[in-house]
């Protein structure tokens, strides 16, 4: 084995073992030694509860924000800008990466893009077909037919197959498309530095003001190229529809991403996003061997500018599609293999340490930090549900007669039922503001959902139990084998699937 | 922008310090520690974990009363022996020194307070003799010598009927059993059986009159029936026999006993009879072995038992369960 095969094998082994290192310890202690196994257990659930009264606060805080800025008019804002700043000049690319996703999925998002409030002559769109879907000609020749001529350019691109160094990865048909639109601007001589790409899920429906925030912040942020720009992803396309347990997931997903919008120096791109088409082909694109591009994206941005790199949140949202399927058992299938795919986000942990490695210009002090935060919050996805719930437990069951005479062995369960009644408390927040985020209930859909939307909230901890942390674990261990995945998208659409 | 992220710093190091400082406090309170204020030391100490039945008592520790009520637990107890007290109203209280161990839980949660005035509830509507619980039927069957009669009664005292009429000549009943199929009941004395079918229970197969079984020779000691509820298992003083309950019947010689008054059990649900009698060692003494009959629905013992001579193969058919 060489000694770069080494290093990238042991900083992809570091996460999972870490992980699995934490689990067995705790559980071996629960057996051997339950008296620490339960102190450690008790300090957890106490970092539990101030983490979740911290974190719900943040939401609230992000909440305040995104309803704040929900009836802004960033068009009329942009409009009144200094000419110097050139908005008039500045172009949209947005790019829509289609793997296998059908009409049903790719024409709301057309329409929702055809019905924002921005100039649409200066919108490129272009739809990332991959060569080798069946539908792909006949589906673009479709939506050209059907929404060309709303937009002030619109690009069908068709993604070849097999590509030396290309996985069948999402970022690898985008990466295509963006060259595809860079050919494009040069043809037009239109400068990248006026210039902002959007790159959306097939599914991302637009808020009308998006394109007005993110011109907005582009023009008026400080290097504004060494940033990218990230919405607010809502799960609202279905949410009426979706069963349970999917909506659930989706909304805990959504706020997930609404509190780290308010931790700047831990925020990284998720999904829909957009940034400085200089910068992209600067970066020089997408990864086109790696699932996780929407995350890699930023931390290849981070790398080229030495550290100087971040997101800015936008407070405006785009909406996907809750990812369900035809059956409860299915559609837990289906979460299960998304979230799965999120989690093996753990992939930017080789990709980056090994970046930090070889840049000396990034201070130490700002490789460790970002190292840990990364390592930590995949590391924390994987064990805490299995700690609260799998091994919180355990010393009560195993810890013997001795343990059970010990005032710790009756003080643990009542520290816990404090833990879940915190959580009790917290979730209540988390149900209002679940209700507050819905689009309005369609016609034929009964009142009574509003009551079933609070109400459902019961199935939360039959949840944490199933995906909670078993896709960290699952994505964890995979990379730790060098079993790796590939990419296979959630089936989405508005429709059960 | 600013602003938040300055909120947002702020709310950060409290949540790191509430950690910081709030886990040593948790922590010392999970294991029993109390901060002495006066020492300025902590101090290991035990609780009290106290529970029930019903619920809701008061507790007395030390002859003083604390707030909960049962089930409750008392905290941050110094090592030492204390006095609880559980009081309900109209029960009977509860009293106890109990022993509390640094960083131990002295747990008292078995205690059933039991009623001053007990749920007694008189369920015979009339004198009786002997009664039988049928737990399965929910039924009580009750045996008046005085009056000859059995009835039968719900288990909540509802329902009474008299089912049976006993025999004028039969006299002092040492006890009596209801059949398996709850379709008749033997009574017994010293030397006498009677097998007795409950009213409009009898059909073509079995007589409704009474069946007599005389022992005149023998002292009976127990009987039982036998799962088929047409033999009974009889143990008399000097043997232990099986007999149909028909009139007639002659009973079969199973096995000779040495002792005149052995324990028994019978298992009707296997047909096994459980028995000791008494053997002579050398040394001239007595000792007990206990034996185990099976007698399981089978005919063919039966029939291979009524094929054997009376008193022959009890030692084949004697089995040793202990020694």
């Amino acid at each position: 084995m060489n000694k770069a095969l080494f290093y990238k094998r042991a900083l992809e082994i570091i996460p999972g073992g870490l992980s699995w290192g934490i689990i067995i310890v705790l559980i071996a202690l629960s057996f051997l030694h339950p008296v620490s196994s339960a102190i450690i257990i008790i300090s957890f659930d106490f970092y539990w509860i101030i983490r979740t009264v911290y974190l719900t606060t943040l939401l609230v805080m992000a909440h305040h924000r995104l309803f704040r800025q929900r009836n802004e008019d960033w068009l009329t804002r942009c409009q009144d800008l200094s000419a110097d700043l050139g908005f008039s000049q500045l172009y949209q690319v947005v790019i829509f990466p289609v793997y296998n996703e059908g009409l049903e999925v790719l024409r709301p998002s057309l329409a929702a893009l055809s019905a924002i409030r921005y100039p649409k002559d200066k919108l490129i769109v272009v739809m990332a077909f991959e060569e080798r879907n069946i539908h792909a000609h006949d589906n673009a020749l479709i939506l050209e037919e059907e929404f060309s001529s709303r937009f002030g350019a619109y690009l069908s691109t068709f993604h070849p197959d097999g590509l030396p160094g290309e996985s069948r990865t999402k970022g690898a048909n985008a990466t295509w498309s963006a060259k595809a639109a860079r050919k494009f601007l040069d043809k037009r001589k239109i400068a990248y530095e006026q210039v902002v790409i959007s790159c959306f899920d097939a599914d991302t429906c637009v808020d009308k003001e998006y394109f007005g925030c993110l011109s907005y912040h582009f023009l008026t942020s400080e290097k504004k190229h060494q940033a990218s720009y990230q919405p607010m992803p809502v799960y609202n396309n279905n949410i009426w529809q979706a069963p349970s347990f999917a909506r659930l997931v989706e909304i805990s997903s959504s706020f997930c991403q609404m509190i780290e919008s308010m931790r700047l120096e831990k925020f990284v791109t998720f999904s829909s996003h957009s940034m400085s088409f200089k910068t992209l082909v600067e970066i020089d694109y997408w990864p086109t061997n790696m699932i996780s591009d929407d995350s890699v994206i930023y931390w290849k941005g981070y790398l080229h500018y030495n550290g100087d790199y971040r997101v800015i949140p936008l407070y405006v949202t785009v909406s996907l599609d809750v990812a369900y399927s035809s059956n409860i058992w299915r559609t837990m299938v289906v979460q299960y293999k998304q979230k799965r795919r999120w989690a093996w986000g753990v992939e930017n942990f080789p990709f980056v340490v090994k970046g930090f490695m070889a840049n000396k210009n990034i201070p130490l002090i700002n490789k460790i930090r970002r190292s840990f935060h990364l390592l930590e919050s995949h590391v924390t996805w994987a064990v805490w549900a299995v700690i609260l719930v799998v091994i919180g437990p355990l010393p009560i069951f195993f810890g013997g007669a001795f343990f059970s005479q010990m005032a710790i062995a009756y003080n643990l369960p009542k520290i816990t039922g404090l833990l879940f009644k915190f959580t009790l408390y917290t979730s209540l927040t988390w149900i209002f503001l679940s209700w507050t985020i819905l689009p309005p209930r369609p016609k034929g859909i009964s009142w009574l959902k509003h009551v079933f939307l609070i109400l459902e909230w019961i199935f939360v901890p039959f949840i944490i139990l199933i995906i909670g942390s078993t896709p960290a674990i699952d994505a964890q261990t995979r990379l730790m084998l060098g079993r790796y995945m590939e990419f296979n998208p959630t089936l989405k659409g508005n429709k059960v699937l | 922008m600013y602003t938040f992220q300055k909120i947002r710093s702020f709310l950060f190091y409290v949540s790191v310090f509430l950690f910081f400082a709030g886990l040593p406090f948790i922590l010392t309170f999970a294991l029993g520690y109390k901060f002495n204020t006066h020492s300025l030391k902590f101090v290991k100490t035990g609780l009290i974990f106290v529970k029930t039945q019903p619920v809701g008592a008061k507790i007395y520790l030390n002859g003083k009363l604390i707030t909960e009520k049962s089930p409750a637990s008392m905290q941050e107890l110094l090592p030492g022996t204390y006095k609880v007290t559980l009081e309900l109203a109209q029960h009977y209280p509860w009293k106890a020194d109990v022993e509390v161990e640094a960083g131990k839980v002295s747990r008292v949660d078995k205690v059933i307070l039991f009623p001053m005035r007990p749920n007694l509830e008189q369920l015979n509507q009339e004198k009786f003799s002997l009664f039988r619980i049928d737990i399965e039927k929910k039924l009580i069957y009750y045996l008046d010598q005085d009056k000859k009669v059995v009835y039968r009664s719900s288990l909540d005292a509802n329902n009474f009927e008299d089912i049976a009429s006993l025999p004028d000549k039969f006299a002092q009943i040492t006890g009596w059993e209801i059949s398996p199929d709850k379709r008749k009941f033997f009574i017994f004395n010293q030397h006498q059986i009677n097998v007795i079918f409950f009213d409009n229970q009898g059909d073509y197969e079995y007589p409704v009159s009474p069946v007599f079984l005389e022992y005149p020779q023998d002292k009976i000691n127990d009987v039982f029936w036998h799962s088929d509820s047409y033999h009974l298992v009889v143990m008399t003083d000097k043997n232990i026999q099986v007999i149909e309950s028909r009139q007639g019947a002659l009973p079969i010689n199973l096995v000779e006993l040495n002792k005149g008054g052995p324990e028994a059990f019978y298992d009707t649900k296997e047909d096994v009879l459980y028995f000791s009698d008494s053997q002579r060692s050398i040394d001239g003494s007595f000792y007990n072995n206990l034996y185990k009959l099976e007698l399981s629905a089978n005919l063919y013992l039966l029939e291979r038992l009524i094929t054997q001579p009376f008193g022959q193969g009890k030692e084949a058919q004697k089995e040793q369960v202990g020694e």
